[in-house]
């Protein structure tokens, strides 16, 4: 990186801009704390309990009370995973097979399936303690990454078929719709959780809060299954010898 | 202790802004971007801190619980931030394949 005269002015403009931007957003944002909740957070804090039957305010807040926004969340992470997958499709990339060293080899298989308890541990016990079917979704992703890093993407090819992943994506979306839809017919509104006649359990239990550890299951599945997708067509493009990017890409 | 996490989240903001104005090198900006959303993250974050706030988790460990309607937000944005950068990283590679180069001065014209 060279600083020369001309570039330097133009960095002037630009660095003052940004730490006005900066003084401006301290001295407007900073509110004080308010003492109370809101009505609409004082009415979840309040209410989960009795509406939803979940221990985890948030995790009620985004199945139950806003959970048609979840599924629009959902929807977002498919369309990216549909956008990625025709960006890069139509063409044939070499899959790598060599992998990292055999210690490295043994050492992942012994983490695998602790790293999978960890995963469904979060996603099943979402509706009671922090955390849920995003976060640990993502957790199940990290399991397919580690496996084309550490034994090279076409073992992940062959172990866990990009079809299939696919089509856990679909059904586990396919899965949130039904559910909502089942609402539908209890005669209280799509994805309505306990008006339309789930059980609700007693709070705290694992069993509980009516549909919101099926929405978890669900969005967990499909989170899993589009984040390895997005790696496997993005890190099938990076091992291939001739498409590879430069070095220069990683220099400034 | 508020007002720090207020601060860091400004300054990482700052810092995404800086780096989206300096370089050229578009994984550079989208790595820019992700920084931005991660202090814009941090700052709704922080407007849901009420002082003495237990985490909102039933039955609350105190009187007052935090908002958890900010926490909530922040975990739909994640998500599609998260998506964002994958596209935009996708479209990179693909612009890579298709000028030969990733600086945002030398991509010119449209090369069909």
């Amino acid at each position: 990186m060279t600083f020369t005269s001309s570039r330097l002015i133009h960095r002037i403009p630009a660095l003052l801009l940004s730490l006005g931007i900066g003084f401006f957003l301290w001295r407007g944002l900073v509110l004080p704390s308010f003492p109370h909740l809101g009505s609409t957070a004082a009415h979840y804090v309040t209410h989960t309990a009795s509406e939803t039957g979940a221990s985890n305010v948030v995790a009620a807040i985004l199945f139950d009370y806003r959970a048609f926004d979840s599924l629009g969340e959902a929807t977002v992470i498919y369309t990216t995973v549909c956008g990625v997958a025709l960006l890069f499709a139509g063409r044939r990339y070499r899959s790598s097979r060599r992998g990292l060293s055999f210690v490295v080899k043994r050492g992942m298989a012994l983490m695998v399936p602790f790293i999978l308890l960890y995963a469904s541990t979060i996603v099943l016990m979402g509706h009671l303690t922090p955390g849920g079917g995003f976060q640990g979704g993502v957790i199940l992703a990290t399991i397919t990454v580690l496996f084309c890093i550490v034994y090279g993407s076409r073992f992940e090819a062959a172990q866990i078929n990009p079809n299939k992943k696919e089509m856990a994506e679909s059904f586990a979306g396919l899965f949130f719709v039904g559910l909502g839809l089942v609402g539908l017919l209890g005669g209280a509104g799509f994805l309505a959780n306990l008006r339309a006649g789930f059980p609700g359990g007693t709070p705290g239990e694992l069993l509980s809060a009516g549909t919101i550890p099926f929405l978890n299951i669900a969005v967990g599945l499909k989170v899993g299954a589009s984040l390895s997708t997005l790696f496997y067509s993005m890190i099938k493009i990076l091992e291939a010898p001739s498409e590879g990017p430069p070095p220069e890409v990683f220099s400034s | 202790m508020i007002l720090l996490s207020y601060g860091t989240a400004i300054v990482l903001f700052v810092i995404g802004l800086c780096t989206l104005l300096f370089r050229r090198n578009l994984f550079k900006i989208v790595i820019a971007l992700s920084l931005m959303e991660g202090g814009v993250l941090l700052l709704i974050t922080s407007m849901g801190y009420i002082p003495g706030g237990v985490p909102p988790l039933l039955p609350l460990l105190g009187e007052q619980a935090v908002n958890p309607l900010p926490q909530s937000f922040t975990l739909t944005a994640i998500v599609i931030g998260a998506s964002d950068i994958a596209l935009a990283l996708a479209y990179i590679i693909k612009i890579y394949h298709h000028y030969g180069t990733v600086d945002v001065d030398k991509i010119r014209g449209l090369r069909g």
